[in-house]
């Protein structure tokens, strides 16, 4: 016991969550219009409430390691990746974090349905911020990898939900170098080949010294691939542990109240 | 990433968007980007077809008075209105971009402002047609155009930040756009208009951007100092505002999307 505490003090957290709350401050009933809100300022009525999307949470993941997120709807997770990836900045507590190295990859990919495969490759490539010279180098790669070959030409409002999945994925994932991959709800789409597949090449990421952290709602995603998990529920820590254990928690937590 | 390396992708991604915007305009239509040529020539044959009878003592070439006006003011139009919903339309893709979000704004201006230049060779193709003589002054073109291109983007700035907190200021820009239009002597001559509303145009700084090209291309005269001096305040100074506007609203922003 006495040694393992050293080695994780030794080794800096990949990313250390410390803290974090996140208050949205929501208008009761809400102003949907100009109109409605000068009214109601005139009226002295636009009241507003807080909400605690995220209270006090604080977990760190190592180098390494693949956590899963686990939580219901609305639990406050993706809120949480938002404040990891650096587009929130939460009310208090902060995230440390190397914010070049994040990969956040959702099921909403973000493509355009009426830009064809390959120009969604290099728009996509670019925002991730892939140079052009090392798009045209990996651009056979990410092709193999979604296996659309013979696609690439067609618009993507053409395409299947699990092919614009794969494609997202092969473009998250084309970099060789460390990183930190969030994966929100990925896994749990597509064939089973290509889960197959994706799993490996996480696994491939992972001995290269990547750290993955999978948000999911299902155990099943979390057991199968996670050595760690963290349970959040309606904005607070409920258990960090092994992800078995976790996962055992959160799924009598679920029978319970069905 | 070095500094270097960083502009450099930093114009990548901007050259990305705007090839898409330029694409998904015209994404079912035949004829595609060539609209961007033949719109302004249509609008002129059709605003020729009415006024240029009516305006003919005053205006000397109405075709081109008119066309100078409209390609500025679609530039305009077209910058500050697509790039008003230009966050709410980029949603998904805010949160993973690793570049400030504001330049999902700065690429659709920019997207207006290569449209821009699509006309400008319909507009190069009239005044051949027409034998406008064309003098030196000419090279000062760009100039305008780059303080109405700065001027647009800061309005951009101001307008995307209003519309992710109430959508509404669509339909009231809308409102606002008609009047403008109306207030910049597109296709009236402006000395006709006497009283409050002459000032108005003459304070307008659409008006002014307009003003100042019609001198340079058929005049053939330079503007004036005061009037370089006003347009590069209203750009400088529009852009500033918006983004100060825009910068101060940023983590509101992420909230509300």
């Amino acid at each position: 016991m006495e040694w393992q505490k050293q080695t994780t003090q030794l080794s800096e957290p990949e990313i250390e969550v410390c803290d974090v709350t996140m208050e949205f401050r929501r208008a009761k009933d809400e102003a949907g219009s100009v109109k409605e809100f000068v009214l109601r300022a005139l009226r002295r009525q636009n009241r507003f409430e807080t909400f605690k999307a995220l209270d006090r949470i604080s977990f760190s993941v190592e180098k390494g390691e693949v956590v899963g997120l686990i939580g219901t709807n609305g639990s406050g997770k993706s809120t949480l990746l938002k404040i990891i990836s650096g587009a929130l900045i939460p009310t208090a507590g902060q995230v440390r974090v190397n914010r070049e190295k994040v990969q956040l990859l959702t099921l909403g990919t973000g493509f355009d349905p009426e830009l064809t495969g390959r120009e969604n490759v290099y728009l996509n490539g670019a925002l991730t911020g892939y140079t052009k010279r090392f798009l045209d180098r990996k651009y056979k790669d990410i092709v193999r990898f979604a296996e659309l070959e013979g696609f690439m030409e067609e618009k993507v409002r053409n395409y299947s939900s699990g092919m614009v999945s794969r494609l997202g994925f092969a473009i998250a994932t084309a970099r060789n170098t460390p990183e930190i991959l969030i994966l929100d709800e990925v896994l749990s789409v597509g064939d089973m080949f290509f889960r197959k597949k994706s799993e490996a090449r996480i696994q491939e990421m992972i001995h290269g010294g990547s750290t993955v952290l999978i948000v999911s709602h299902a155990t099943s995603v979390i057991r199968k691939n996670c050595t760690k998990a963290v349970w959040i529920e309606k904005g607070k820590l409920r258990a960090v542990g092994t992800a078995g254990k976790v996962c055992d928690v959160y799924e009598k937590m679920r029978e319970g109240t069905r | 990433m070095t500094r270097v390396q960083q502009k450099r992708q930093y114009a990548f991604v901007i050259r990305q968007l705007t090839a898409r915007e330029v694409k998904r305009k015209y994404a079912r239509s035949y004829l595609g980007v060539i609209w961007s040529v033949l719109n302004p020539l249509l609008s002129m044959a059709v605003l020729s077809l009415i006024f240029s009878q009516l305006f003919k003592r005053s205006i000397e070439n109405y075709p081109i008075y008119y066309l100078t006006g409209y390609i500025l003011w679609q530039a305009f139009t077209g910058a500050t209105t697509s790039a008003m919903t230009a966050l709410a339309d980029n949603k998904a893709l805010l949160l993973r971009v690793k570049f400030p979000m504001g330049i999902f704004i700065l690429s659709r201006a920019y997207t207006a402002l290569i449209n821009l230049a699509y006309s400008l060779i319909a507009y190069a193709v009239m005044l051949m047609v027409f034998r406008i003589p064309i003098k030196w002054s000419v090279l000062a073109a760009p100039l305008i155009i780059l303080c109405l291109f700065l001027f647009s983007l800061g309005l951009s700035y101001i307008l995307a930040t209003a519309y992710v907190f109430f959508a509404d200021i669509k339909h009231l820009y809308t409102v606002a756009l008609t009047l403008w239009m109306y207030c910049s002597a597109i296709f009236y001559p402006a000395e006709q208009l006497n009283g409050p509303i002459r000032l108005v145009i003459q304070i307008n700084p659409i008006y002014l951007y307009i003003s100042c090209l019609r001198s340079v291309v058929l005049n053939g005269t330079l503007f004036t100092g005061t009037e370089l001096l006003r347009m590069l305040l209203w750009g400088i100074l529009a852009c500033a505002a918006g983004c100060f506007i825009f910068n101060r609203n940023k983590n509101r922003i992420m909230q509300r999307i």
